[in-house]
C-alpha cells in the first residue's frame, strides 16, 4: 500500500518538475518575441552615450546571442539565482520578496474566508434544495460569482469608506503614521485589510458555493444516502456524516486549482485598492519589458498552480481512499 | 458542525469593524498627496517625467525660480546681475545655506553641477544650460556664467543644484544607473522615505534658510487607478489629489470641504506624424506631404473629440505653445485656423494629387493608398477615444486608420530607436520657458526628443535666434513666428490642451492658492502650495 502510493506520489513529483521546466523554456522565448526592445525602456534617454548602453547591455548580460543567455538563465536558476530587475535594480528575488508578503496575507485571509463561507453556503442551499433558501443562496452565489471584482471593489468603498467611513480604501499601511506599538501596526494593517479581502472573498463565496451544491445535490441523490436515510439517521447526520464528504472532493480540486491562480487573478483588487503585491508588478514588469522580474514572477505563479494541484491530488488521497489503488 | 465557525466568524467580522473605527487615527501635519504616476528616479540624470520634476522643486533649490506672477525670485541666489554686453551674468549666493547633510553650499556646487549637467547632457534639465560657455566662482559666494551670445533664458530654468562632495563620487558612466537614494538637496523638503509603488515621503528642512514649510511632511501616496482616488480625498486619507477622473469632478464640487478644480494645464495632446525625410523612416510616404498633414487636421472636429473624451474640460489646440503660457502663446487668426470642415479637407486632397481609389481610399501618386497606422497607448482611455473618433473624422475624407493599442514603452521603443509609425496619439508637457517645448521640434532633435522627426531650417534659426533675445517684445515675435512655422507645416495636429484635474481638502487644510490664477494647485511653475498650506 504504502509501497503504491509513494510511487503515485513520485509521478506526481515527476509530472510537476516536467511541467516547471516546459513552462521555464516558453517564458524564456515567450517575453523576449514581444516587441520592444528592454534596453530603450530601461535607458529612457534618447541620447544616452554608447559606453552606458554597452555598460547596461553588460550588467544585464543582454550582450550575448539568445542562446547563450537562455544557458546563462538557466546554470543562474540552478543556483536560485533570478537575475537582476531592469526596473528596480535589485536582485528579482528581493524585489518578488517585498511583494508576496502583501498578496500572500491577501491571498489567505480571503481564500480561508472564502472557503469556509463558501462550502457552508452550499451545504445550507443543497440541503434545502427548492426552497426559498437555496433559492436566495442562488441568486446570491450567481450574482457574487458574476460581479466584475472592480466594481464589487468599488461598492464597497463606497459603503464602507465613504459613507460610513469604517476602513481605509488605499494602499497597505497608513503612509507617514507613527504607531505607538506594534499592536496599533497590526491594526492599522488589518484594517486596511479588510475591504480588498472582503471584495476577493465574495467573489469566491459564490464560485465555491454553486461548486459545493452542486456536488452536494449530486451525491445526496445517490444509493448509499437513500441507505443512510433507510438506517434511521437524520437528515442533518446524513449530509455531514455522508453527503459532504463526498461532495467535497471534486470542490477541493477546483479550490486548489483556483488558489494558484488567484495569485495573477489578485491584480484587479490590488489595482482597486491600490495593494502592492504580486498582480501590480506583475503588470509594471510588463509594461517594462522586465524580462527577469517577469520570468521570475511567472515561474512563481507557475509553480504556485502546480504545487497546488499536487496538492489536491495528494489530498485526495486522504479525502478518498479509492486513489490510492 | 458548520454552524459553529460561521457564527464565530460572524464575531470576527464584528472585530473587524471595531478596528476599523480605532485606526483611522486623528490627522498628523503631514499633507498627503494622492497621485497616480510616480518619479521615475529621484536622480535628476535618470528622471525624465513630470512627477519627479515636481518632487526635485522641493528637495533641491535652483539659483533662482519663480513666484506665481512669473517673476524671478532668489533662491540660493540672493541678487544677480548681468554684464553690460549681456554676455556674462553673475550670481551673489546667500551665505549660511547648508546641505541636508550638513555641509555648507559653495559656489563649487554650483558650478560642479551645471558643468556635469553640460558634460553628460543627460535628464531634464540639461538643455535649459545650452549657450552657457564657461563658468567661474572667484569666491565661495560668487559665480559667473559667461556664454557666447545673450541667455535669455537664464532665471527660467529651476535647474536643481546639487552637493559636489556627493556626486564627485559617482563616476560619469555610473551617471545613468546611479539612483541617488537618498537624494541630498538643499530645498524645503528633504528625502525621507521611498517605497517604490506606494508612497514617496518627504520631511520639513528644518534647517531651511527661506520660509519654512508649515507642514511637518508631504507625502505622495501612489494610486493604482484614479477612480478611488475621488474617494480616498472624501474619507481623508489624502487631502489633496492629482489626475482625478473627470467624471468625478461635478460631484465633487458639490462637498462644501473640498475644492475640485478643472484648470488648464501645462500641455496638450497630440496626434503626431512622421514627418522624417530620410530613406531610412518607416512611416508613409505620403504623410511626408505637408498638404495631406492639413487635410487631417481640417477633417478631425476637436471640439467633439474634446467633449467625448474628456467633458470638454480643455481648449482646443491650435499652437505648439499652450495658452497659459500667457506670454508666448500665439493666438492664430480666423483665417489662420484649421476649424473642422471636412469638405475643405476633401477638396484639398484631392486637388493635391490623392483621388479617391477603387477601394474607396485615396491613394497617392504613387499608387499607395493613404492607409495609415495609427499607434495608441494602452495606458489611456482617453487617447484610445480620441483615436476611435479620428479613425472615422478620417474615414470621411478617404483615409484609413488602423488603430493599433500598444503599451507605453513600446510606442517609446517604435518611435526613438527608428521611426516605424505613421501617427500615433500622446502628450507633451512643458514648463513656463518656451524654450523647452519648441526645442522638440528642432532638427537637432532628431534621435534626441523628436518624435515626429520634423526638421525645418528656417524653425532652427529662429529657435537658436529667440534664445539669444534679451528684449522680450523681440522674442515673443520670433517665438509667434515659429509657431506659425509649425501650425503651417503641421508636424503635429494638436488636439487639445487637456485640464489638470486636481482637488484639496480645505477643512483639512488652509492657504491654498490656485497658480496662475485660474491654475491648479500642484505641478504648476512653483511649489507654492507644498510651502504654505497649514494644517487646520
Amino acid at each position: 500500500m504504502l509501497f503504491v502510493s509513494s510511487r503515485y506520489l513520485g509521478n506526481k513529483i515527476a509530472q510537476a518538475l516536467i511541467t516547471i521546466f516546459i513552462v521555464l523554456c516558453v517564458n524564456f522565448f515567450l517575453f523576449r518575441i514581444m516587441p520592444g526592445d528592454p534596453l530603450s525602456m530601461l535607458m529612457r534617454n534618447p541620447r544616452a552615450s554608447q559606453q552606458a548602453i554597452q555598460k547596461a547591455k553588460e550588467l544585464y548580460g543582454l550582450d550575448q546571442s539568445l542562446p547563450a543567455q537562455f544557458g546563462r538563465y538557466l546554470q543562474d536558476l540552478v543556483k536560485l539565482d533570478f537575475g537582476v530587475s531592469f526596473m528596480f535594480k535589485k536582485p528579482v528575488v528581493e524585489v518578488i520578496g517585498g511583494k508576496i508578503g502583501p498578496t500572500l496575507l491577501l491571498l489567505g485571509v480571503s481564500e480561508l474566508i472564502a472557503i469556509i463561507l463558501g462550502i457552508y453556503l452550499g451545504i445550507v442551499a443543497a440541503s434545502h434544495r427548492g426552497r426559498i433558501v437555496d433559492v436566495g443562496a442562488i441568486s446570491l452565489s450567481l450574482l457574487l460569482y458574476s460581479l466584475p471584482t472592480f466594481l464589487l471593489g468599488m461598492v464597497l468603498i463606497l459603503v464602507f469608506s465613504v459613507y460610513w467611513g469604517l476602513f481605509p480604501s488605499v494602499g497597505m499601511v497608513t503612509a507617514a503614521a507613527k504607531f505607538s506599538s506594534w499592536w496599533r501596526q497590526s491594526l492599522d494593517l488589518l484594517a486596511h485589510l479588510f475591504l480588498p479581502a472582503m471584495t476577493l472573498a465574495l467573489t469566491l463565496i459564490g464560485e465555491y458555493g454553486m461548486l459545493m451544491r452542486s456536488s452536494l445535490i449530486e451525491v445526496l441523490s445517490e444509493d448509499f444516502i437513500v441507505t443512510a436515510r433507510a438506517k434511521g439517521l437524520s437528515e442533518r447526520e446524513v449530509i455531514h456524516k455522508h453527503g459532504y464528504p463526498n461532495a467535497l472532493l471534486p470542490v477541493v480540486t477546483a479550490i486548489s486549482i483556483n488558489l494558484g491562480l488567484t495569485i495573477a487573478g489578485a491584480i484587479q483588487v490590488e489595482t482597486v485598492f491600490s495593494w502592492p503585491g504580486i498582480g501590480r508588478l506583475m503588470y509594471d514588469a510588463l509594461n517594462n519589458r522586465d524580462y527577469p522580474l517577469l520570468q521570475g514572477i511567472f515561474l512563481l505563479v507557475c509553480i504556485c498552480v502546480i504545487v497546488a494541484n499536487l496538492l489536491s491530488d495528494l489530498l485526495y488521497m486522504v479525502l478518498d481512499p479509492r486513489v490510492k489503488s | 458542525m458548520f454552524a459553529t465557525p460561521f457564527l464565530r466568524l460572524s464575531k470576527r467580522v464584528g472585530l473587524f469593524f471595531l478596528i476599523g473605527l480605532l485606526s483611522i487615527s486623528a490627522f498628523s501635519a503631514a499633507l498627503k498627496v494622492g497621485w497616480t504616476v510616480e518619479p521615475d528616479s529621484v536622480s535628476p540624470f535618470i528622471a525624465y517625467n513630470l512627477p519627479s520634476a515636481e518632487v526635485f522643486l522641493l528637495l533641491y533649490d535652483p539659483l533662482v525660480a519663480l513666484n506665481e506672477k512669473e517673476e524671478p525670485v532668489g533662491k540660493i541666489a540672493e541678487s544677480w546681475e548681468i554684464s553690460e554686453d549681456q554676455l556674462t551674468w553673475t550670481f551673489y549666493l546667500r551665505k549660511g545655506i547648508r546641505w541636508h547633510d550638513g555641509e555648507p553650499l559653495r559656489a563649487e556646487d554650483v558650478k560642479f553641477t551645471y558643468d556635469l549637467f553640460m558634460n553628460s547632457g543627460l535628464g531634464l534639465f540639461s538643455g535649459f544650460l545650452n549657450g552657457i560657455e564657461s563658468i567661474e566662482c572667484p569666491d565661495d559666494y560668487t559665480v559667473l556664467i559667461h556664454s557666447e551670445e545673450p541667455k535669455a533664458n537664464m532665471l527660467m530654468g529651476n535647474t536643481p543644484i546639487l552637493p559636489k562632495h556627493v556626486w564627485e563620487q559617482v563616476a560619469e558612466e555610473d551617471l545613468e544607473l546611479w539612483e541617488n537614494e537618498p537624494a541630498i538637496g538643499s530645498g524645503a523638503f528633504t528625502f525621507l522615505e521611498w517605497r517604490k509603488g506606494e508612497f514617496l515621503r518627504l520631511k520639513a528642512n528644518r534647517a531651511y534658510a527661506l520660509e519654512k514649510p508649515k507642514v511637518d511632511e508631504v507625502v505622495f501616496i501612489l494610486f493604482a487607478n484614479n477612480d478611488t482616488l475621488a474617494q480616498a480625498l472624501k474619507t481623508g486619507e489624502i487631502s489633496a489629489a492629482v489626475n482625478i477622473n473627470p467624471m468625478q469632478l461635478p460631484q465633487l464640487s458639490l462637498s462644501p470641504n473640498l475644492l475640485a478644480v478643472s484648470s488648464p494645464g501645462y500641455g496638450f495632446t497630440q496626434l503626431a506624424f512622421n514627418c522624417w525625410e530620410s530613406e531610412d523612416s518607416l512611416g508613409h510616404p505620403a504623410l511626408l506631404d505637408k498638404r495631406v498633414r492639413q487635410a487631417i487636421d481640417w477633417a478631425l472636429d476637436k471640439k467633439a473629440i474634446l467633449d467625448m473624451t474628456y467633458l470638454g474640460q480643455g481648449e482646443v489646440g491650435t499652437t505648439l505653445i499652450p495658452p497659459i503660457l500667457q506670454k508666448w502663446h500665439y493666438r492664430l487668426t480666423d483665417t489662420e485656423r484649421r476649424d473642422y470642415n471636412p469638405k475643405k479637407a476633401n477638396d484639398l486632397l484631392a486637388s493635391s494629387g490623392y483621388p479617391i481609389g477603387p477601394k474607396g481610399i485615396r491613394v497617392d501618386p504613387q499608387g499607395n493608398e493613404l492607409r495609415f497606422r495609427l499607434y495608441l497607448r494602452a495606458s489611456n482611455t482617453q487617447e484610445i477615444k480620441a483615436g476611435q473618433l479620428i479613425k472615422k473624422y478620417l474615414q470621411a475624407i478617404g483615409i484609413d486608420a488602423a488603430i493599433e493599442t500598444v503599451d507605453d514603452g513600446l510606442l517609446m521603443d517604435l518611435i526613438f530607436s527608428n521611426a516605424d509609425f505613421d501617427m500615433f496619439i500622446w502628450g507633451w508637457g512643458t514648463d513656463v520657458d518656451p524654450t523647452t517645448i519648441l526645442n522638440v521640434m528642432s532638427t537637432n532633435e532628431i534621435f534626441g526628443l523628436s518624435d515626429c522627426f520634423y526638421s525645418n531650417e528656417e524653425y532652427d534659426r529662429l529657435l537658436a535666434l529667440q534664445a539669444t533675445q534679451m528684449d522680450e517684445a523681440q522674442r515673443r515675435e520670433t517665438v509667434y513666428e515659429m509657431q506659425r512655422i509649425l501650425y503651417e507645416d503641421s508636424p503635429y495636429a494638436i488636439l487639445f490642451y487637456d485640464n489638470e484635474f486636481q482637488a484639496v481638502r480645505t477643512d483639512l487644510f488652509s492657504g491654498w492658492k490656485r497658480i496662475p490664477e485660474n491654475g491648479a494647485f500642484f505641478f504648476t511653475i512653483n511649489p507654492y502650495n507644498y510651502l504654505n498650506v497649514t494644517p487646520k
